[in-house]
């Protein structure tokens, strides 16, 4: 115990005498360990906000896509196979808590007076909100007699809302999408990112309107499916399989006209992602890390070096081979664990830096700092066991000589 | 001449040592055997390339013979491991170099403290040997200077306090007037004559007539061999 203390004072005087140079050294370390965290807390952040995201788009749903109907060998541009009793036979599955047919057009321009911006159109009906965990932040949302009776009511964005009434209240208002126009009854409270798509660049209106005004046709692009709870998922999906097949009069022989996705594939599709990515940015701090022991081993070398006759006089007074190797080892030791606080202590500042700047979430997880700093403890062990071993294994004699 | 009824502090029988440079075997040590008795004051002479430079390491078992036998207070020396040599270092041997070989960066008390700290005692009971030393050697209100701060007689006073701290069985000084004006060295030398008159075991490598005068015995080492052994009237 107190040999170990007597090494860690030696550690820190030879050190403190070589301060610049031991700065230096350690800077490897510190970058290694900051950029560890740093990363991990970036991608911890961007993992929470995908789950949150999943969390505002709705869990537990499911998503069945009618393909464009062929004729020969050509396909209709507006009509889809889904068609509103498909809807409302899948209303009738077990563990089916709510049925929402849509229809959506992208890249759609609209128009307010002299405003125009390009957005992403939802036809949707009273269900969609419940399953979406859409929410109005002002006004009100697509509502059953909207649906029934076909109102021109449409429902905003916030990005589509501040672009086209910079400054205004929306509501009230008139939309123009092509030569129909709709009033607007209510905007969407915030929705974030996923994925690629802003899920706030979008528009509602109720989805006859869409059928009859717009595209023109009765089928429905998708259906949005939510189940009571995420087990009942894999079987609803083989449920629906059957009965679309059944409605549509399919063959055996014939291929699905539809297809059917769980939502929740899509989350781990993002967290998939975000894995991938979090393993090729681990592998970069791992990268620093190895850089920065090099350097520790380096400077240990040097040191080992420097201090031949010094080696020499500890051995001639008694030190055995075990003490010195103890003594290099703790100091290298010693400078990779100062590195490596200093790296978390960095690594957390230039998260909330990056946080503040970008705007990203970020999570410094005590397990990463726990993790940074087992491994920078480990990066002087290793790095730093070759040098002390050298010094061990001086000759006595040569090193009490050497000048 | 030693007590031979009793164990000798060293002992040395036919010791050789060979060294190897490339294809060519140097002959450093072919045959030496003596023997030191407790409180005697030796003075091993000869010229450069003698061998008594190897011969110091020996018996400071900071090097092991080719062959033969060396026994410290009749223990074999050249079958033990590393880091028992190392600690038969710390105990019973105490070094004085010609280049007085201090820590730059401790002070004098960091210094003569080091043979006791691995030895393994506490701070507690270091500290009163360790200035016990120091007073010996005429130092004792130098303790916290650096050696840059203490001029060479002083730097190897604290190297004489640091050799008898841990109250080896025997001091071996290498050549330990060699950077020393003629004042230092007669201090250096009073200090091994009182040592010597306290009953402590020295072993003095030189080749400095005056120094080797202060023994009380002369071996002479001449081409790896022992030519001579002279014990000498004391000092007047």
């Amino acid at each position: 115990m107190t040999a170990g203390l007597e090494n860690i004072r030696i550690a820190l005087g030879a050190l403190h005498a070589n301060w610049f140079r031991a700065v230096l050294t350690a800077l490897g370390v510190v970058i290694g360990v900051g950029s560890l965290i740093a990363v991990s807390a970036v991608s911890a952040g961007a993992q929470r906000q995908v789950a949150d995201s999943i969390r505002r788009l709705g869990a537990n749903v499911i998503l069945v896509d009618g393909e464009f109907i062929s004729i020969g060998s050509a396909q209709s541009a507006t009509d889809r196979t889904l068609t509103p009793s498909d809807a409302g036979a899948i209303a009738k599955l077990p563990a089916v808590v709510a049925v929402a047919p849509q229809q959506d057009m992208e890249s759609l321009t609209i128009s307010a007076g002299r405003y125009r911006t390009v957005t992403h159109l939802f036809g949707v009906t009273e269900a969609y909100a419940n399953i979406y965990n859409q929410v109005a932040s002002r006004g009100r949302l697509i509502s059953a007699s909207d649906v029934s009776f076909g109102r021109s009511v449409m429902v905003l964005g916030r990005i589509p809302a501040a672009s086209l009434f910079p400054g205004k209240d929306p509501i009230g208002r008139t939309i123009r999408v092509g030569s129909h126009e709709f009033q607007v009854i209510g905007v969407q409270a915030r929705k974030g990112k996923l994925g690629g798509e802003n899920l706030d660049n979008r528009i509602f209106v109720p989805l006859p309107l869409v059928l009859r005004v717009l595209l023109g046709g009765t089928a429905t692009k998708s259906i949005g499916v939510r189940v009571r709870a995420e087990a009942d998922i894999r079987p609803t999906i083989d449920r629906i399989g059957v009965l679309l097949r059944r409605q549509h009069n399919l063959p055996p022989s014939y291929a699905d006209d539809f297809s059917i996705e769980d939502q929740a594939a899509f989350v781990k599709e993002a967290q998939t992602a975000s894995t991938t990515f979090r393993l090729l940015t681990f592998a970069l701090g791992g990268i620093a890390l190895l850089v920065g022991g090099i350097g520790i081993m380096n400077m240990m070398l040097v040191s080992v070096h420097e201090r031949t006759r010094e080696i020499g006089i500890r051995k001639s007074v008694g030190a055995d081979p075990l003490r010195i190797q103890l003594q290099f080892l703790i100091e290298a030791l010693v400078l990779s664990t100062l590195g490596g606080i200093a790296g978390v202590v960095g690594g957390i500042g230039a998260t909330r830096l990056i946080g503040s700047f970008a705007g990203w979430q970020t999570l410094v997880s005590p397990r990463s700092v726990v993790l940074a700093f087992i491994v920078s403890v480990a990066v002087g062990l290793f790095f730093g066991y070759y040098p002390a071993r050298r010094a061990a294994r001086l000759d006595p004699i040569a090193a009490l000589r050497y000048e | 001449m030693a007590d031979l009824t009793e164990t000798p502090v060293l002992q040395l029988e036919d010791v050789t040592k060979l060294y190897r440079a490339g294809d060519v075997v140097v002959e450093a040590l072919r045959g030496v055997s003596f023997a030191v008795g407790e409180g005697e004051y030796v003075a091993i002479t000869g010229e450069s390339g003698s061998g008594k430079t190897t011969l110091l390491g020996i018996l400071g078992c900071l090097d092991r013979p080719t062959s033969g036998s060396y026994r410290l207070v009749g223990t074999e020396m050249s079958s033990l491991t590393e880091s028992h040599r190392a600690r038969v270092r710390g105990q019973r041997i105490g070094f004085v170099f010609q280049a007085y070989n201090l820590l730059p960066r401790a002070t004098a008390y960091k210094n003569v403290e080091l043979p006791l700290v691995y030895a393994g005692l506490g701070a507690r009971e270091r500290r009163p040997r360790v200035l016990d030393a120091l007073a010996a050697v005429g130092l004792a209100d130098r303790a916290n200077h650096h050696p840059n701060q203490l001029s060479g007689g002083q730097q190897q006073r604290v190297g004489i306090a640091r050799a008898l701290v841990a109250q080896p069985s025997v001091v071996l000084a290498d050549e330990p007037t060699g950077n020393l004006d003629s004042a230092s060295a007669e201090d250096v030398l009073e200090i091994l004559d009182r040592l010597h008159d306290e009953g402590r075991t020295i072993v003095v490598v030189t080749h400095s007539r005056d120094v080797a005068r202060r023994a009380s015995r002369i071996l002479k080492v001449h081409d790896g061999l022992l030519v001579g052994d002279d014990a000498l009237e004391p000092a007047a």
